[in-house]
């Protein structure tokens, strides 16, 4: 078994541009998934991203607070997911339902684990 | 308003029945490290139900009502606590997420979980690190519902004893860090025999030469039964032969209970006990137990204990009791279990296939031994294999000091009563 970090990727302001009703049907949706991930004991953790991330750049050796505001695209969210490989959890980031209700992206990321000594 | 009594009565009820399933669960959430805020929470929820339904009544759904009020309460504790408290268990972290709060939640208080938590804590409790005192005294606060106080009477203790016993359990638990959970493989089988033994020592807590009116040991008999139950219908147990014969053990026994004092409270053996006061429901789940065990090679000291009993229930009176079948298991056991108690049964049965004379020769090599030196059954049983020889001076010498050790009243006067008679006969 492998770590796996899902980062979800939407553009704007998600949970406010839903209407309330794609809202309520947005968290049905997502309480089967949820739920399911926790009953095989694939999931580690999940938490959806608050209001007012910073972004903080290196340009020639100085460290700034910015830009902001420079793409559309915001990060909606995190899974930290257990598979078997890759493959799997791939699986596991396009059965997830906020394809279905807004535009997004899932990017799957293999966590390093610690090399045995 | 709600009767008050009729609320402290449903408590009560909600208390015994609930308040192990919602410990297992949320000690499932907090981990096994923090199974006293999992009590603490549990007590809590149902001090905050007793004072909500003396002012808006009895909820429809009474159980549904505590397990969310204690679902919220734990939300609240680990987001409260998150940075104050260590948390082993994935589970706090879905309780910080909005995501997964409420998934969690309903996941871990589905019926299935429920029953594995149980089970989980019940391999918990008695981890083979915690001694077998406190094993006990930690299965019935966490999973059966005793209180303090109740665990104290049903022991013969103090309260202040029984609570030094949980603290050191829980230390242990803490100290070891034994995880909540089931193990597999190899330890399975030798945790699982741990676990037995628990459940027979708290039978047998409950069953001992009680007084038998008294509700708080029948209820002990009961929860044994139960947790036994759990195991013997969860898929996670393999190889339940063993099992299949402690609860048929348990419940061939316990069906007997009613019966072992008469309407004045006194002893009754078996040999005086009304038997259609049998519990034969519970018999003949007892015997169908033991129909799933017989089938299998596999013997343990459960299986030949059952077996005697079976034949206990199983004869229409004690003139027809098959004494020289429960005489031969007793050989069989002794192979197994040869300690002195195990010895004392033996030679009840030896007694009535051989006569008295050889059984007080059997008995005699026992007499030094430590365990039986205190034990006031060995001194009862001698001085009736003595009445038997008509030899009624020295079954008084030894009522005598089986009166001076016997632990309960009702024992106490039915051995009085056999002195008495004794008495009469020598003079």
């Amino acid at each position: 078994m492998k770590d796996f970090l899902l980062i979800v990727k939407t553009e704007g302001d998600i949970w406010s541009d839903l209407s309330p009703e794609k809202l309520q049907k947005h968290l049905e949706h997502g309480t089967a998934y949820i739920g399911n991930l926790i009953k095989e004991g694939k999931l580690k953790n999940a938490n959806p991203i608050d209001k007012g991330s910073r972004l903080i750049t290196e340009s020639n050796g100085i460290i700034k607070d910015g830009p902001f505001n420079e793409s559309k695209e915001v990060v909606a969210g995190f899974f930290h997911v257990v598979a078997k490989d890759i493959e799997e959890a791939v699986e596991i980031a396009k059965s997830n339902p906020i394809f279905k209700d807004i535009p997004t992206k899932i990017e799957v990321h293999p966590l390093m684990a610690v090399q045995e000594a | 308003m709600a009767n008050q009594f009729e609320i402290n009565q449903l408590v009560d009820h909600l208390f015994r029945h609930e308040s192990g399933k919602m410990i297992a669960v949320l000690t499932r959430i907090f981990g096994s490290e923090n199974l006293e805020l999992a009590e603490d929470v549990v007590q809590d929820s149902l001090i905050e139900a007793i004072k909500q339904w003396e002012y808006k009544g009895i909820p429809d759904n009474p159980s549904g009502w505590l397990f969310r009020v204690a679902k919220n309460k734990a939300i609240n504790i680990v987001n409260r606590e998150k940075y104050k408290r260590q948390y082993s268990a994935d589970a706090t972290q879905w309780l910080q997420s909005e995501w997964t709060v409420e998934h969690a939640l309903n996941f871990f208080f589905s019926e299935q979980e429920i029953i594995d938590d149980q089970l989980r804590m019940m391999f918990t409790c008695c981890h083979p690190s915690i001694s077998s005192d406190s094993q006990v005294a930690l299965t019935l606060k966490t999973l059966c519902g005793f209180s303090i106080a109740e665990i104290a009477k049903a022991f013969f203790t103090s309260e202040e004893n029984i609570n030094k016993r949980l603290v050191r359990a829980r230390q242990k638990i803490r100290e070891n860090h034994i995880s909540f959970e089931v193990p597999n493989g190899k330890e399975l089988e030798n945790r699982l025999q741990v676990v037995l033994e628990t459940i027979y020592l708290l039978f047998n807590e409950g069953y001992s030469a009680s007084t038998g009116k008294d509700l708080i040991r029948y209820e002990i008999c009961e929860e044994a039964i139960r947790l036994a139950e759990i195991i013997a219908s969860h898929s996670a147990i393999q190889n339940k032969s063993t099992v299949y014969a402690l609860l048929a053990l348990m419940q061939l026994n316990a069906s007997r209970f009613e019966a072992r004092q008469d309407a004045e409270g006194n002893i009754l053996t078996l040999e005086h006990q009304n038997r259609s006061l049998w519990n034969f429901k519970l018999m003949g789940k007892g015997f169908s137990n033991l129909e799933k065990f017989t089938a299998d090679k596999e013997i343990s000291i459960y299986h030949i204990l059952a077996t005697i009993s079976a034949y206990h229930c199983s004869a229409a009176n004690y003139q027809s009791t098959d004494w020289e079948s429960i005489l031969s298991l007793y050989n069989q056991l002794i192979q197994i279990d040869s300690s002195a108690v195990v010895l004392l049964n033996r030679a009840v049965a030896l007694s009535k296939v051989s006569g008295p004379k050889i059984a007080i020769l059997e008995l005699e090599q026992l007499k030094n031994t430590q365990s039986i030196k205190t034990y006031h059954l060995f001194y009862s049983v001698l001085a009736e294999f003595h009445i038997q020889m008509l030899e009624f001076d020295k079954a008084a010498d030894v009522l005598g000091t089986a009166i001076a050790l016997a632990p309960l009243e009702a024992e106490r006067s039915f051995l009085q009563r056999r002195l008495t008679y004794c008495r009469e006969k020598v003079f």
